[in-house]
């Protein structure tokens, strides 16, 4: 374990990489660094490509073998901004309630469709939850098993048929994909057919 | 070292950025042993030190930022938990919550009974932790969120030495370059043209107006066919527009609409020039305080001959009519009466110095237009004291009173008004000071009655301009039709009659009659006063007459009443006398009307306070038959029975509940409370069955007449006087401990508070609780509560520790509970 020595620290705003003692690689640009608990947060480019997100890595350099400095900088790093304590409290308590109440759903039993339309629904509208078996989307429409789109019910309105449209593109992508997977299948076969 | 970050931590706080994570750890180190010191650096509440990671600016910031976003953390030994970052100590423990441990084959999502509520990760034990998809900028304040521009905002984001600034003056510059600054102030073109604008837009951004000018999708246009149905709703409909437009509401409010003049010109500006001349009038207008407008009355014109016979500070010497609005300033030039009374006669109304003169025109003078605001000193001034034998011409009251003849001077002299004495004005003045002129209107059109009676009966002696009986029947008539509630609203025709044909058509019978009756007497008293000799006298006496009957009026005076000019009438001595009946007769309409609303609430009350006798009976029966009932629902029981019965006397509930209740306390309050019924309720309550109750069921007696009297309240209210009385005559002592509010005291089922449970089954090892208050409660940043290692108490997170190697490790990890960790 390379921990850095007294008089190493990293500058805030210079890249560096890192390579675990699990072999991962990880590297991005130096955000903060603890010396006394040995704790260095990187950040890099978000992995969903988004242009506003980050991914923020937290390493424990006394798990670290390698640490490379690719680009250091020694200007003094901007300013940091307040934070608003409460907004932070309040992801933090609908994060938590959104996972538990997906575990609850998944632990009712819900189908494996259900739970990836559940997912697909969460991605667009994050206001919905699981009650015992049926997806409620903003507390008007309401998704029973089998969860397609005629068994999205609910209030009349733009709610509703969004939700519909929600549910058929989601049907209809599982579907491409799975005939992807079909031809994929297939194809392979046809291959190792041909092959052999 | 910059390690003092003041109060706000996120701000870096001087060079505790650069190079700070060394200093700052290596200073961290060391800080914990120097606390104490830090302690006693005497910088007080700017200095606090931060433990470990805390001092961290750098770190906590970005630490903070990510709280609440889902994150994998990979402990040393492989394994990856999913969880939503909660919050990390000074130690750099991380605290994840909802965490599972993730499964290397993809899978839905895990289940609940894979979720452990909280786990806190010791730093060693971290290896690499994952935030995916974080916005930094997430919990950024902006400035929506705060006020940031209240003083506090501003000043909290000053960090460091809060000096003052120097203030400098604002410097516009000397120069505009463009001239559109300035050019609003002086445009006066009102905007574009709408045909330019439109034209402006089609050609500059290609905006095509829709504006169809005759408005096709709102309205049907009208199509003419010429037919003679058409001609003549065409005629008739332009009738009717000519008919509204010549009116004259319709002009006033066309005028309010169109008035161009602007603000200071309507309502503050002093009017100049406006006035006619007038010589003798330059006081006419001018307001005098009470105190002196007798005296000046008095000190008019030591030629005036009644001046100085106007005795009881009369101060109106023969005032025009026009009453109420007149006053003392007299202009009179042939008339030597003080008050300016010209050739009115004297009005009986309060003098006129009682008035501010502004406010109403004098009788001669036609009635200002309707439409003028009654608060605002008419524009024409009224110059009716210096309208000399004009009046006598006046054109404006067609007055069916040709009997008057012409106005005298003599007459004046010989007729002081009745407002000569004037106690009546001065003594209304204050309330006519107090009210809107409108109020004083009244008054003296109460006295305008009598007025108007005099001048009926004058109309020998002098020119009584033609207004007066007009008026005075008007505003007599007025008045006794607001008093018999016959009052029609004026229109302009009246206005410009003075009012006098409706409202004089409208007089009811008891009026006129007094008028002729009063007409055919006066005559032959009036004729026989030729002098101004026994004037003073009856003056005198009909002072105090018509003081009385001014202060009655005064009570009765009408808001309706107009301010139009009631004509100044001339007080005779036989004047005060019917003057005072006159008010009186209207009176005794006024004052029947009080008397029944009296009468009314006599008996009323009278009703009401025999109500609850034939309730109480009922009463009286029913305990006797409770002690037989169970001690506990009696009560209970008879709430209900009176509830039944319609008893709405919450005291009688009381008295019956308490009696029943509570064979002790406060019985023998209860005993006296109603006569009859405790007496009937004492021996009634058998001793044993309510003593083992005793105090439940005085509890539920009180309880429920509680309850009970809460629910009656709504229905008989019109009883309260009844209750009231009761509780008067009711000795029962209301400090008592029973009637002292009782909550709901009733054994409810007890509810075991159950914290909500998730559907499915719970699981058996961890309990996955969802109680965001836990959550709430522990605050997760480090400036403000730091994380003391965990007591199961408060939430139920576990230590992850590792597991021992080659082991099945999940059930353990879930099942262990606050162990510590183990390496």
């Amino acid at each position: 374990m390379a921990a850095p020595g007294p008089g190493e620290y990293f500058n805030v705003g210079s890249h560096v990489s890192c390579l675990t003692c699990l072999g991962q690689r990880l590297q991005g640009e130096v955000v903060a660094f603890d010396y006394q608990s040995k704790m260095l947060t990187l950040k890099c480019a978000s992995s969903s490509g988004k242009p506003n997100l980050y991914d923020v890595i937290l390493i424990n350099l006394a798990y670290v073998s390698e640490v490379d400095i690719i680009n250091d900088r020694t200007e003094t790093p901007p300013p940091l901004a307040s934070l608003n304590v409460s907004k932070l409290a309040n992801r933090a308590r609908s994060e938590k309630e959104d996972k538990l109440s997906q575990a609850y759903a998944i632990s009712a039993g819900v189908s494996v469709e259900g739970q990836q339309l559940f997912q697909t629904i969460h991605k667009t509208i994050k206001d919905c939850k699981w009650q015992e078996k049926n997806i409620i989307v903003m507390d008007d429409v309401v998704i029973s098993p089998p969860y397609q789109v005629e068994n999205c019910k609910g209030k009349e309105g733009s709610a509703l048929s969004h939700v519909r449209k929600i549910v058929e593109k989601h049907f209809r992508d599982v579907e491409s994909q799975k005939s992807m997977q079909r031809s994929q299948a297939q194809q392979t076969q046809k291959d190792s057919t041909l092959s052999s | 070292m910059s390690m003092k970050a003041g109060g706000n931590r996120s701000k870096p706080g001087g060079g505790s950025a650069a190079g700070a994570p060394a200093p700052g750890a290596g200073g961290s180190g060391g800080g914990r042993q120097n606390l104490g010191r830090g302690r006693h650096s005497g910088k007080g509440p700017a200095a606090v030190i931060f433990n470990g990671v805390y001092a961290n600016m750098r770190m906590v910031h970005v630490l903070t930022s990510v709280v609440g976003t889902k994150c994998e953390l990979k402990v040393k030994d492989g394994a990856v938990y999913e969880g939503v970052f909660k919050t990390y100590g000074p130690e750099c423990d991380l605290v994840l919550d909802a965490a599972h441990c993730k499964s290397p084959e993809p899978s839905i999502g895990p289940r609940k009974e894979d979720i452990v509520e909280s786990i806190i990760f010791k730093a060693s034990d971290v290896v690499v932790v994952t935030f995916k998809d974080v916005d930094l900028s997430f919990a950024k304040k902006v400035s929506s969120d705060t006020d940031n521009f209240t003083d506090a905002a501003v000043s909290s984001r000053i960090n460091g030495e809060h000096k003052e600034k120097d203030l400098e003056p604002w410097d516009g510059g000397e120069t505009h370059n463009s001239d559109s600054l300035e050019s609003l102030d002086t445009d006066v073109s009102n905007g574009w043209d709408p045909n330019d604008m439109f034209k402006y837009n089609e050609e500059k951004y290609g905006v095509m107006s829709t504006y169809d000018s005759s408005l096709s999708t709102y309205t049907v246009p009208l199509e003419r066919d010429n037919s003679e149905e058409f001609l003549k709703r065409e005629a008739r409909a332009s009738q009717l527009a000519e008919e509204i437009e010549a009116s004259a509401t319709y002009k006033a409010r066309v005028a309010l609409e169109n008035d161009e003049r602007s603000e200071e010109e309507k309502y503050t500006a002093v009017v100049r020039g406006e006035r006619e001349p007038h010589t003798l009038g330059s006081r006419e207008n001018k307001y005098i305080p009470p105190g002196q407008r007798n005296r000046e009355a008095m000190s008019w014109g030591p030629g005036r001959q009644n001046s100085p016979r106007l005795a009881p500070g009369s101060a109106g010497p023969p005032t025009p009519r026009p009453g109420p609005h007149d006053y003392s300033p007299n202009s009179g030039a042939d008339q030597r009466v003080v008050n300016g009374g010209s050739s009115h006669w004297p009005s009986p109304c309060p003098p006129p110095s009682s008035r501010p003169p502004s406010r109403y025109q004098s009788g001669p003078s036609s009635l200002p237009p309707r439409a003028a605001t009654p608060t605002r000193p008419p524009s024409r001034p009224p110059s009716r004291p210096s309208r000399p034998p004009s009046h006598s011409s006046h054109p404006s009251y067609p007055s069916s009173s040709s009997s008057f003849s012409h106005h005298g001077p003599t007459s004046p002299a010989s007729t002081l008004p009745k407002r000569m004495s004037s106690e009546g004005p001065p003594r209304m003045s204050p309330k006519s000071q107090r009210t809107p002129r409108a109020h004083r209107v009244p008054p003296c059109r109460t006295t305008g009655i009598p007025p108007g009676v005099d001048l009926i009966s004058h109309n020998a002696p002098g020119e009584v301009p033609v207004t007066t009986p007009s008026r005075s029947s008007s505003s007599g008539g007025t008045w006794s039709s607001v008093v018999s509630g016959a009052h029609r609203p004026r229109s302009p025709r009246q206005n410009s009659m003075g009012g006098a044909s409706p409202s004089s058509s409208s007089l009811p019978p008891p009026q006129t009659g007094s008028a002729p009756v009063e007409t055919v007497v006066t005559p032959t008293s009036a004729s026989s006063p030729t002098a101004a000799c026994p004037a003073p006298n009856m003056v005198a006496s009909s002072t105090g007459d018509a003081k009385e009957c001014r202060v009655q009026e005064t009570r009765q005076t009408s808001p309706t009443a107009n301010k139009e000019n009631i004509k100044p009438l001339e007080s005779t001595p036989s004047i005060p006398r019917p003057v005072c009946k006159g008010p009186p007769s209207m009176a005794p309409d006024h004052r029947k009307q009080i008397d029944n609303l009296k009468k009314f609430s006599v008996d009323f009350r009278l009703q009401s306070s025999s109500n609850p006798d034939p309730a109480f009976d009922q009463m009286m029966t029913k305990p006797p038959r409770d002690p037989a009932d169970k001690p506990k629902d009696l009560p209970l029981d008879k709430s209900s029975s009176v509830a039944r019965e319609g008893n709405e006397e919450g005291v009688v509930v009381i008295a019956a509940g308490t009696a029943a209740g509570a064979p002790a306390p406060s019985s023998a309050n209860t005993n006296t409370s109603k006569p009859g019924s405790p007496a009937a309720l004492s021996p009634s309550p058998s001793a044993p069955d309510l003593k083992r109750s005793g105090l439940d069921v005085a509890s539920q007696g009180v309880q429920t007449t509680a309850t009970f009297s809460g629910a009656k309240h709504e229905e008989k209210e019109e009883k309260k006087e009844a209750v009231q009385d009761q509780v008067r005559k009711s000795t029962l002592n209301p400090n008592a401990n029973e009637f002292k509010p009782r909550f709901n005291t009733q054994p409810k089922p007890a509810n075991t508070p159950t914290p909500p449970r998730p559907q499915g089954q719970p699981s058996p090892s961890i309990v996955v609780q969802q109680p965001p208050a836990v959550y709430s409660q522990t605050v997760c940043f480090p400036q403000m509560y730091p994380l003391t290692p965990v007591s199961p108490g408060v939430q139920k997170s576990i230590i992850w520790k590792s597991p021992a190697m080659y082991q099945v490790q999940m059930p353990h990890m879930t099942v262990s509970q606050s162990k510590p960790y183990r390496p």
